[in-house]
Formats: C-alpha cells, sequence, structure tokens
C-alpha cells in the first residue's frame, strides 16, 4: 500500500460509495425520525 | 381505518379508542404510550456495529493486506467495492420484483413498502457500481465510459429504478399508483438477467465473472478481501433496507392519519360543526393533547 499504483482512483473508488452510503443513511434516519413524530407511537412497532 | 402490520397483513377493522374508568385514554397515539421517535431498534444497533466493523475489516483487508495484481496492479482494490455493490444492486431489484408480484396478488401494503425500500436501496448500490465501475475503468482501459454491453445495461436499469421511484411520486390514488409502480416493478428481474448474461451475449471489453466458476480466477488474500468487501457491503445493505422498510411503513401511516383527519373535517362541515382540529403533526408521548387518530366517527 506504500506505494500504491493509481492512488487518486483507488482512493475516489472508495470515499464517494463511502460518502454516498454514509448520506443516504442519515437522510434515513432523519426522515424516520421525522415521520415518527407524526404517526401513532403504537405504530412505530419496533423497541 | 384500517389497521395493517409491517408483514403485509390488513385486517380492515377499525379500533376505537377506549377510556378507563379513570378517564384516561388508553388508544392508539395515547399520550404515555411507549414507542421509538425514530427507525433505530437494538437489533438495528447491533447489525449496524457489525457493519461498522466489518468495514474496517474491508479497509483492513482491501487496502493493506491484499496484495496488488499483476495486470490491474493496485487498481484491483477498487473491486472490492465494486463487485458486491453490483451483487446487492441484483439484490436489491429481486426484492423489488419479488415485492412487486407479491402486491399485485396479495394487495397488502407491507409488500408494497418492501417494492419501494427495495428500488431506493438498490439505486444507492447502483451508483456506487457505476461510480467504482468508471473509477477502475480508467486506469485499467484507458476511459470512464464506453457504450459496452454491460455498462449500457447497467445504466438502463438504473433509469428504470430512477423511472420506478419517479412513479411512485406521481399525485395518483395511492392504489393506483402501487400498481403501476409493482408492474414496472416486475421489469427489474428481466433486466438484471440482461446485465448479468451481457458479457456472454455480446462481445463486451468488461471481464467475465471472476468468482461463478468452479476455479475462480482470484485467490489468496485477494479472494479474502473480496469475501469481506461481501459481508461488509451486505451488512450495510441490511442495515439501509431495515431502516428504509421503517420509513416506507411510516409514510404510510402519516398518509393514513393525513385522511383519517381529512374525513373527521370533512363530516364535521358536512354536519354544520365546527372542524375538528387536523391532521396531527406530533404524536410525542410529551404532548398530552394530541387527537386521537383512532376515534371512530359517526357518519354524518
Amino acid at each position: 500500500m506504500i506505494a500504491m499504483t493509481h492512488a487518486g482512483y483507488v482512493a475516489a473508488a472508495w470515499l464517494a460509495p463511502a460518502a454516498l452510503i454514509g448520506g443516504y443513511a442519515l437522510v434515513l434516519l432523519r426522515r424516520g425520525r421525522s415521520l415518527s413524530r407524526q404517526v401513532p407511537t403504537e405504530e412505530r412497532r419496533w423497541s | 381505518m384500517t389497521a395493517t402490520t409491517p408483514a403485509g397483513t390488513s385486517s380492515g377493522t377499525t379500533t376505537p379508542t377506549s377510556t378507563d374508568p379513570s378517564g384516561t385514554r388508553t388508544g392508539r397515539g395515547a399520550p404515555g404510550s411507549v414507542g421509538p421517535s425514530h427507525t433505530g431498534s437494538a437489533a438495528t444497533r447491533v447489525l449496524g456495529l457489525l457493519a461498522l466493523a466489518a468495514v474496517g475489516l474491508l479497509v483492513l483487508y482491501g487496502l493493506v493486506i491484499s496484495p496488488a495484481d499483476r495486470e490491474m496492479a493496485d487498481s484491483v482494490r477498487i473491486m472490492y467495492v465494486h463487485v458486491p455493490s453490483a451483487t446487492y444492486l441484483y439484490v436489491g431489484c429481486f426484492i423489488t420484483s419479488l415485492a412487486s408480484g407479491l402486491w399485485l396478488w396479495k394487495r397488502t401494503p407491507g409488500w408494497d413498502a418492501l417494492g419501494e425500500t427495495g428500488a431506493e436501496v438498490a439505486l444507492v448500490f447502483s451508483f456506487v457500481t457505476l461510480l467504482t465501475g468508471s473509477l477502475w475503468g480508467r486506469p485499467t482501459w484507458g476511459t470512464y465510459w464506453v457504450w459496452d454491453a454491460r455498462l449500457t445495461s447497467t445504466a438502463v436499469l438504473t433509469a428504470l429504478l430512477i423511472g420506478y421511484l419517479a412513479l411512485r411520486r406521481l399525485d395518483l390514488d395511492p392504489d393506483a399508483r402501487s400498481t403501476r409502480a409493482a408492474v414496472l416493478g416486475l421489469l427489474l428481474v428481466p433486466n438484471v438477467l440482461v446485465v448479468n448474461r451481457s458479457v456472454e451475449w455480446w462481445r463486451s471489453i468488461h471481464q467475465d465473472s471472476t468468482l461463478v466458476k468452479l476455479d475462480p480466477t482470484i485467490e489468496g488474500d485477494m479472494l479474502v478481501a473480496l469475501m469481506v468487501g461481501f459481508l461488509a457491503l451486505g451488512l450495510v445493505f441490511t442495515w439501509l433496507m431495515v431502516h428504509r422498510f421503517r420509513v416506507a411503513w411510516l409514510e404510510q401511516q402519516a398518509d393514513r392519519v393525513d385522511l383519517d383527519a381529512a374525513l373527521r373535517e370533512r363530516r364535521a362541515e358536512a354536519k354544520g360543526q365546527v372542524a375538528p382540529p387536523a391532521a396531527p403533526d406530533r404524536f410525542d408521548t410529551s404532548d398530552p393533547s394530541g387527537p386521537d387518530v383512532d376515534e371512530k366517527v359517526t357518519p354524518a
């Protein structure tokens, strides 16, 4: 790894998916939190 | 009001809110009832921790332990993300097609929610697949994109997923919208088969399958890194699916609450009464004045 060829491409190919999936996960958590306040508590069946 | 379960069953009954002898409301939405104000649970927290640990292991294997390939050099490390992403893109499409078929058959909202869930998560993985594929193609083929059979069919599959999700956001009757989306959802699996077989059916610069052979073309630490990639992205995929399904479930319930409140208003108007409060915007346990959505409305 010390003298990696195509280091820029490898870094981009690991960081971009991490940012994409991480960002999507955060959006999901925020949407879930927002929607949870709009429905009765008994409809949130996970606990 | 129809009470539904996440598994997709529908009771089709109204559950009126009861009042105990002390006058305390005990029905759905009653103050004091307990429920998480998010989509997380103990199981998803464990799943999330496992996914993070597996991603850490993937970084270790993929970027440190795995040797460079003789032909691809270090760009082989991109494969540890690219190949599992493509696989879970297929899995998401299969889930959506299956759920679409079951929605058309059973007409229960849980399958509808699962279909939407699979498509949205599959779309995220399709972006990852296209992105990592392009970044691998530049140093290997000398170009980010070529209109090759595998790449083109993957782009078509991505467009189909976008179309499916756009269809679900049309302002239509919910049942008609779900039915149309389900018909489109059924087309995902044939498209996945075209993508998967494209390297055999047409001349392609994309390499053949690496693993689906008795004698895989990858071995040693590179094979281990790829397997860790499947494990890590599989756990991430599952975590996203669970949370997205719960969001879809909550969206259905929120729509139902809005509809119930609108019906109450219309009926009160028809009786010449002052309309009761509109749709509740909070069902937090800390809000004791929250209206009860289970209150059965007597027809005017």
